[in-house]
């Protein structure tokens, strides 16, 4: 009897003992009260690539398979607040300290969500000064408060020391990212891969403004900012669920040389042209990666098409021509139904759709569908689309 | 030794057997593959539909597919097989080297240089990623500009070189040098340039406008008609340029004149189709085996057939008919050439004195 009791007893101690080793994290309650208040902030509910989660100690990052082709991949990350005393029972290496302070940015569409969160002071570095299109940004470049750190293999890893960021958000093209991110965690810097560019659903590509508000301890912030890209969203894709009649056939891209890369039906541009009430000539296609198709392929297809959009970095017809003459016979290009989406275009060439566009699929969403049912936009301006002329 | 080669080569240059059998069934297949690459493709279209084209009751959109997507695209591989095969054939002629080719000068790596001087070098000025829309020309004139100038320099070369083999090395090192520019060039691009760049590297047959069409086939013309005119001239050559001499043949005058015969067909060809590998190397090889004989007067028509075959074979299976999505064309020419050029070497033991 006894010794059962001392065996149970035994067991106990040992489950406690376990559990707070893992969930070190969740182990304070001491906050209870207000934890539970601000539970529900910063929870992510579309996007697919990562995930947040609350405890009263520190906010759990997940980020699922984050770059192209990843499959079962996941980086853990634990947010401490700097200020508090709280020693986590976890690899350092998974610890980024919050709110962040000095920051690198690899992909422009990280640089649109910390402008949005009004965080732009904390941009130390960035990949590729020439494309930003952000005016503040572009200023702090020009008065030196933020350097360039080159590309993937070709970072400057010196700088980086110098600048010693408490964070650097990298996007991943392949596995071999891992590589860069193995050499910067050697050298004593947090990085941590952003996939926003991988998720399918716009909203869930906005939603990664959630991560910029945890890593800066701003969520209520970032929520409040994607609550109403969501609500502004949904009103425009309901109002043409319930009045636009016909889905015109939309064709994207450009040509080079034999191939025409073809976004998938699955992507994202897919999607916005779905829910802009229009109908995506390869919707019907899925795939992680664009894919070449031949030519003669897609322009017997390209012949049904009523609007031709996001046409590469093309202005003009003429433009469009000499890349290809025989693009000269497609309806869409006699009809002057093209449409590209580079009107916002900062002087150093950095385009906005890609930059801002992540954050703000709800403009996305209106301009595609004042493109596509001109009837019922009356007289709205285009916000990043401009027509070919 | 030398003495022993050289009476092989002279009776190498006797033709073995009858050849005529060997250029009709050429032809036919040369035919037959040319209507192949129009018939098959990746939409497809019912023969019937097609002689409708040319008979003019036909569908608008097949009639465009047919005449504005596939012809174009069968000259152009037809064009551009005979090109780098009459160019591979005399390289390795006056070179007297079984694995010389087209590009041993470094036309094509000078052509590549150009090409990655406007995608790398320059467009990180302009706006970025508008490489797509380069106009075509824009490619074909710095190509162009690249191969020539690379051809200046080894004209120069020649001209004051007597040994051969000095050039081949030369031209081998040069060719080397500018890969490493371009490697440099390369390293320091993002990621939509280095992709635009390496698709250029892949080749392609199928976007040649109407007028590029007619300068490559002006030019490849040409240069056909000066490597014709240069029969004798490869025949003697073939016993080396002591021999050559001997009979009074001028030797750097003849040398100025296939570089520049080949530096026209290879850099052309490089210019509107990016550079396409292993046909100038495996066709002259097949032509020497299907004829059996040296003699240049067989060769050359020969080689223009065969080569004129193998592209238009590479492109009908470059567009992966009946499926929409298509290989790059380099990639096929290489997967054919290397079982050739595999199977000279094995059999090269024993036909030695082939060259």
């Amino acid at each position: 009897m006894n010794t059962v009791l001392q065996r149970q007893f035994y067991v106990l101690i040992t489950i406690c003992f376990i559990s707070t080793l893992i969930f070190s994290c969740v182990g304070r309650k001491n906050n209870i009260a207000e934890y539970e208040a601000s539970k529900g902030e910063g929870i992510v509910t579309i996007a697919d690539r990562f995930s947040l989660e609350k405890t009263d100690s520190c906010t759990i990052l997940t980020i699922n398979d984050p770059w192209q082709g990843a499959a079962g991949i996941k980086n853990i990350y634990y947010l401490v607040n700097r200020n508090s005393d709280i020693t986590l029972r976890v690899d350092p290496s998974e610890v980024i300290y919050i709110p962040v302070q000095k920051i690198i940015c690899m992909s422009t569409t990280h640089l649109a969500m910390v402008a949005a969160i009004d965080e732009r002071h904390a941009i130390a570095g960035v990949s590729g000064t020439g494309y930003i299109f952000d005016e503040k940004i572009t200023a702090m470049i020009e008065e030196g408060l933020i350097s360039d750190i080159g590309y993937e293999s070709g970072l400057n890893n010196e700088l980086i020391i110098r600048i010693s960021p408490d964070l650097i958000i990298m996007y991943g093209i392949g596995s071999e990212s891992v590589g860069y991110v193995g050499k910067l965690r050697e050298m004593g810097t947090q990085a941590l891969f952003n996939a926003d560019y991988l998720e399918e659903e716009p909203l869930g590509k906005a939603e990664w403004i959630k991560l910029f508000g945890a890593l800066f301890c701003k969520e209520k912030m970032a929520d409040s900012i994607f609550t109403s890209v969501v609500t502004s969203y949904d009103k425009i894709k309901e109002y043409i669920k319930q009045t636009a009649g016909e889905m015109p056939d939309v064709l994207l891209g450009l040509p080079f040389r034999d191939a025409w890369y073809i976004s998938p039906g699955n992507s994202y541009i897919s999607r916005l042209i779905q829910d802009a009430g229009g109908s995506y000539l390869w919707h019907d296609t899925k795939s992680s990666v664009s894919m070449p198709y031949g030519l003669e392929d897609v322009f017997l297809r390209a012949l049904e098409a009523d609007y031709w959009l996001n046409t590469g970095t093309a202005r003009s017809k003429k433009e469009i021509a000499s890349i290809d003459q025989r693009l000269k016979n497609l309806p869409c290009f006699i009809n002057g139904n093209m449409y590209n989406n580079n009107k916002r275009i900062s002087p150093g060439g950095g385009n906005d759709y890609w930059e801002s566009g992540a954050l703000y699929p709800d403009l996305i969403l209106k301009d595609i569908a004042t493109i596509l049912h001109p009837e019922l936009f009356k007289n709205k301006e285009l916000f990043y689309y401009q027509k070919i002329e | 030794m030398k003495n022993d080669n050289k009476t092989i080569a002279v009776k190498m240059l006797e033709p073995g057997g009858n050849i005529t059998p060997v250029f009709i069934l050429l032809a036919v297949i040369l035919i037959i593959a040319f209507i192949l690459d129009i018939l098959l493709g990746s939409v497809s279209i019912k023969p019937a539909e097609i002689f409708r084209v040319f008979t003019g009751n036909a569908d608008t959109n097949i009639e465009t597919i047919i005449l504005r997507f596939r012809l174009p695209k069968a000259i152009t591989s037809l064009v551009v097989g005979i090109a780098l095969s009459l160019s591979g054939l005399q390289m390795q002629t006056i070179f007297r080297n079984p694995m010389a080719g087209p590009y041993v000068l470094g036309v094509s790596s000078g052509a590549s240089l150009g090409v990655a001087l406007v995608i790398l070098g320059f467009s990180s000025s302009f706006v970025p990623g508008n490489l797509q829309n380069l106009g075509n020309w824009v490619l074909v004139i710095s190509a162009w500009a690249g191969a020539g100038a690379v051809m200046i320099l080894i004209m120069f070369i020649s001209s004051r070189i007597k040994e051969i083999m000095t050039i081949l090395i030369i031209g081998i090192m040069l060719a080397s040098g500018i890969s490493a520019i371009v490697s440099i060039m390369q390293y320091f691009s993002s990621e939509t340039m280095l992709k635009t760049y390496v698709i250029w590297t892949m080749g392609s047959l199928g976007n040649l406008s109407g007028g590029q069409l007619k300068v490559l086939t002006i030019t490849v013309a040409a240069g056909t008609i000066l490597s014709i005119a240069s029969v004798k001239m490869l025949n003697a050559l073939l016993l080396g340029e002591n021999y050559a001499g001997s009979i009074g043949l001028n030797i750097r005058l003849s040398r100025l004149l296939i570089f520049a015969c080949t530096s026209i067909l290879a850099g052309s060809v490089t210019a509107f189709c990016g550079p396409i590998g292993f046909i100038g190397i495996a066709v002259p090889h097949i032509a020497r085996n299907l004829f059996g004989s040296s003699d240049h007067k067989i060769l050359v028509p020969g080689t223009i057939m065969a080569g004129g075959i193998i592209m238009l074979i590479s492109d009908i299976i470059s567009q992966l008919p009946g499926n929409e999505n298509i290989l790059p064309v380099n990639s096929v020419t290489s997967l054919i050439g290397i079982p050739v050029v595999i199977w000279v070497i094995l059999r090269r033991r024993k036909e030695t004195g082939i060259f």
